[in-house]
């Protein structure tokens, strides 16, 4: 008799209380998972339609990016040109800058160069801390 | 006469906090996260990207960058589409003017393109009035070395 009337103690219920640690667990792993791809880039900001400033040639670094990745540079007036690879541009544009903060850069761009030159140029002048910079295509 | 005095009566409120309404709040806070987690709408074209060292983060909202893609063989990809170059200006110029003048264009061009491309896209931004310009870089290695 004794033995038929016994219950069983064991909680036939599922246990719900470790359901707040998996759906922590969950958000957290969201949360660290997640990557968001960053947009990066070099930011210029484009002179508005029919915008035109004269600007002293004194003031003008020429730079002339031709298809073969070498970079012309000439010095305002001065007919002198001197061939640069788009990495040495960073220095010179220090030099050239400590001599005339006033100094514009003038990026032309040959039409068939590779747009990779183009960039290297930009990275290099903003590396360097330029800000005033023209970009321009080589006519 | 109160039987064994009042001061013995146990509360029979539980002192404990109620946890059983956590696992719902942590699902709230799953599907709110969930619901408001915006993932870029365009897809990716396959162009090799320029890097840059002094490349930096666009510091605007996701939803005012718009990204023109332009191909190795110079076509122009624009919101999914291939698009040609002269309709950009009739794309870009509305959302210019939603945006509150606040409309980032990344250019995505690949490594190769002609700038004469490059350049006809500026221009056609420039009419739109889009002056904002992003040279979109290498995402994937500078991320890579943050993570270092």
């Amino acid at each position: 008799m004794a033995i038929l009337n016994k219950k069983s103690k064991v909680s036939d219920e599922v246990p719900t209380s470790s359901t707040a640690d998996i759906a922590f667990l969950l958000l957290i792993f969201f949360l660290v998972t997640t990557v968001f791809p960053k947009d990066m880039g070099l930011q210029v900001v484009l002179p508005e339609e029919q915008e035109q400033v004269e600007v002293s040639q004194r003031n003008i670094l020429h730079i002339i990016v031709q298809p073969s990745g070498i970079v012309d540079v000439r010095r305002g007036e001065s007919q002198q040109v001197q061939q640069l690879r788009p990495a040495d541009i960073q220095g010179l544009w220090r030099q050239e800058v400590a001599a005339n903060p006033n100094l514009i850069a003038s990026v032309r761009t040959h039409p068939e160069a590779a747009y990779r030159f183009m960039v290297d140029v930009l990275d290099a002048l903003q590396g360097a801390g330029a800000e005033r910079i023209s970009l321009q295509i080589l006519e | 006469m109160l039987k064994s005095g009042g001061f013995e009566r146990k509360s029979k409120t539980s002192s404990e906090v109620p946890t059983s309404s956590l696992a719902d709040i942590a699902f709230l806070l799953l599907i709110f996260f969930m619901v408001t987690t915006v993932f870029r709408s365009t897809q990716d074209r396959p162009i090799t990207w320029p890097s840059a060292e002094a490349a930096e983060r666009i510091d605007e909202k996701r939803e005012n960058i718009i990204h023109v893609w332009v191909e190795s063989n110079g076509d122009v990809w624009l919101n999914d589409r291939l698009t040609p170059m002269e309709n950009v200006r009739q794309i870009v110029a509305p959302l210019y003017a939603q945006s509150d003048r606040r409309l980032v264009v990344s250019i995505r061009a690949d490594v190769d393109v002609a700038y004469a491309r490059v350049h006809q896209l500026q221009q056609q931004l420039q009419r739109a009035g889009a002056v904002r310009v992003v040279f979109a870089t290498e995402l994937e290695r500078r991320m890579t070395r943050e993570r270092r």
